[in-house]
């Protein structure tokens, strides 16, 4: 069962890379979220009732649903629909999307090794997921699509959390308050006020201060 | 107790502005705030006291809570008359963001669980955006936004380099530096080298290293100055104490020569870095956070170095914080007067301002190691063990970028405050007091300090 759920997972990381629309990149956001919920609640023997109530409440609310919708709703807001300049085409995108899990699978090899609670397969696609999150936000200009790069990053960071949340239960409840920084960092309006101060949300456009 | 009163205070203060949103009052609140916060630092240092070993706090954590600690009362003072032109809401927020920025960086400082202190280090970063964003304009905000998110991805970073750790222990069950440091035998090499090296790059965004500190200049630049002295000088340190908890893991572990030669590196680029942008910008704000970034390269090295270096390291780190605080806050009062942020729009201000003239210059003297400041003394350590360990390369470099900064920040030094200046300018005594106090604790209070702690 958890087999299937990490391979899916790593499956959106996939169909990230060949999509072009902000939406549709939402979505996935929503199905990764869905998927950390049920890995959580496999995991419930392994953590204490109440972490565990707290870090399943915390992944359904904020990753599966919340910040989804904000995203979605700024994207229905602005009329932003498509991803109109991705610095790198689908193609070469895809290919590096393989590389990474190349690479990520590579060193999982290792992790197995010197560490036995930890099972290859889920370090492989966590470790995937946070390289991904960070070559989507280098690879893109508009501020949203950093948003949900560094969204991405954060469920990798959350899915390697829980692969080791059976020797220390505690990491867990950090990763998630990671999540709680960028909900606050989005809800505290930034993303609201840099769209009614700059025309465009674009990083481009955030170039007034350079040297 | 004093732990309770840390945290205590700030939490009843807040819930106290937010309540009544009134000036004074929020004035009163973050002054009282700093004062009982520096009371504190006072209590930790006593030798008699007893209380860091009551406590569990080592050296480190009470040399930077001090630095924080007196930083923070220089900034109340300065901050008490300034402001007249804010709302009422305004000043509230202001003073709650204070005093949380403040609460988690001790929060950060006096901790000894690696978990504790990134949790610590991300709040501030919450709390210093809003601080950095709160004159709304649009510098400002875009300021905040490149912090925010840049200095994210950092501490996402920096959680990837604890979960490596973890997995490097496989029978660890607590993230304190002591159980670590017990374990130390059985950590699995490889992990802990990568781990390092994310530690590195996550807490450095936030240390501003180069190549990681794109968003150090706009943010330290647009900030009001009170705050930008609370930037540079606490929060920068704040950010380094992880950096040196994890390199006496990797002595520990017999992995501190590449921990050494991470850090000479990223402090090299640093220096270079700065040196390179200071002949290059105008902005003298943005001078003074370029120089911050070049301090902490030092003191990088420094570390690197260890033993009487690492002693230098800790004497430059408060000598940086205190001058660059009070370079800051004499920043303020420059841009007060002239109303500009570049320094080839504003000179004489020895003619306008005798007072803030003679503190500029002092305090220029003093950032490039004119004794008697303490940072000759430490870059004078620093400079004896490069040649202790041979690095002569690296000593080099090291004064062929010192000569370039101090030459890049006089002409901005001597541009303000030579030249005609025709009415003088009056302000209040609260604008000149902290600076004075702070250049005259950096003389004094890390030998003081050095002699107490250890």
């Amino acid at each position: 069962m958890a087999d299937i759920l990490l391979v899916l997972f790593g499956v959106s990381l996939l169909f990230a890379s060949i999509t072009n629309m902000l939406s549709s990149i939402a979505r996935i956001l929503i199905v990764q979220g869905l998927i950390l919920f049920v890995l959580t609640i496999l995991k419930t023997n392994e953590i204490n009732m109440w972490e565990f109530a707290f870090v399943a409440l915390e992944t359904i609310v904020f990753k599966a649903v919340l910040i989804p919708w904000f995203i979605l709703d700024t994207i229905r807001k602005n009329g932003i629909k498509r991803e109109v300049e991705p610095s790198v085409s689908n193609f070469f995108s895809l290919g590096s999307m393989t590389a990474i899990f190349a690479f990520a699978f590579f060193i999982a090899l290792w992790s197995g090794k010197s560490n036995q609670n930890l099972y290859p397969l889920h370090f492989g696609i966590a470790f995937a997921a946070i390289l991904k999150g960070l070559f989507i936000i280098i690879a893109n200009k508009k501020l949203i699509t950093h948003l949900m790069g560094y969204l991405i990053m954060e469920n990798g960071i959350f899915l390697l959390s829980l692969a080791l949340g059976s020797q220390m239960p505690h990491v867990v409840s950090l990763g998630v308050s990671l999540d709680i920084l960028l909900s606050i960092l989005i809800l505290v309006l930034f993303l609201n006020k840099i769209n009614s101060t700059f025309e465009e949300v674009d990083s481009d456009e955030l170039s007034t201060l350079r040297d | 107790m004093l732990y309770l009163y840390i945290w205590l205070f700030p939490i009843l203060a807040g819930i106290l502005a937010w309540r009544f949103k009134n000036k004074s009052l929020n004035s009163a609140l973050v002054f009282a705030h700093s004062i009982l916060h520096l009371f504190a630092g006072i209590a930790f240092v006593l030798p008699s006291s007893g209380l860091p070993e009551f406590l569990g706090i080592d050296g480190l954590s009470i040399w930077f809570f001090i630095i924080s600690a007196i930083l923070y009362f220089a900034v109340g003072l300065y901050s008490l008359q300034l402001k007249g032109s804010l709302s009422n809401r305004q000043s509230s927020i202001y003073a709650i963001c204070m005093m949380a920025f403040v609460a988690s960086m001790d929060g950060a400082n006096l901790s000894r669980d690696l978990g504790l202190i990134w949790v610590f280090v991300e709040t501030t970063t919450l709390a210093s955006a809003l601080l950095i964003s709160f004159e709304h304009h649009k510098q400002s905000l875009e300021a905040a936004w490149k912090y925010l998110f840049i200095c994210s991805i950092g501490i996402a970073m920096a959680f990837v380099g604890i979960l490596l750790l973890v997995i490097a222990m496989p029978t660890a069950s607590s993230l304190a530096i002591d159980t670590i440091l017990t374990l130390a035998e059985t950590i699995t090499p490889f992990w802990l080298k990568v781990s390092f090296v994310f530690m590195l790059i996550g807490f450095g965004t936030k240390v501003g290293l180069a190549p990681l500190h794109f968003w150090l200049p706009d943010a330290h630049s647009e900030a009001p100055a009170a705050v930008s002295a609370l930037l540079s000088g606490a929060l920068l340190n704040t950010a380094l104490l992880p950096l040196i908890r994890m390199q006496e893991v990797m002595n520990a572990c017999h992995l501190g020569g590449l921990a050494s030669q991470l850090f000479i590196t990223m402090g090299l680029i640093s220096m270079f870095v700065a040196a390179v942008f200071m002949l290059k910008i105008k902005n003298y704000k943005r001078m003074l956070a370029y120089s911050s970034i070049e301090n902490m390269g030092i003191v990088m090295i420094a570390f690197a170095l260890g033993e009487y270096a690492g002693k230098a390291g800790l004497i430059h780190v408060m000598g940086h914080s205190m001058i660059k605080a009070a370079f800051f806050l004499t920043a303020g009062n420059v841009y007060g007067i002239f109303g500009k942020k570049d320094y080839d729009q504003c000179s004489g201000l020895l003619a306008k301002n005798p007072i803030s003239g003679w503190l500029w210059l002092i305090s220029f003297m003093f950032i490039i190691g004119m004794p008697p400041s303490p940072l000759f003394l430490s870059e004078f350590y620093i400079a004896f063990a490069l040649i202790a360990s041979g690095n002569i390369i690296v000593l080099i470099a090291f004064f062929i970028l010192l000569a370039i900064i101090a030459y890049g920040l006089g002409c901005a030094s001597l541009a303000i405050t030579m030249g005609a200046g025709k009415a003088r300018t009056k302000l209040p005594f609260s604008r000149y007091l902290p600076q004075i106090a702070l250049l005259c604790c950096a003389v004094v209070l890390p030998l003081l300090l050095l002699y107490l702690v250890y």
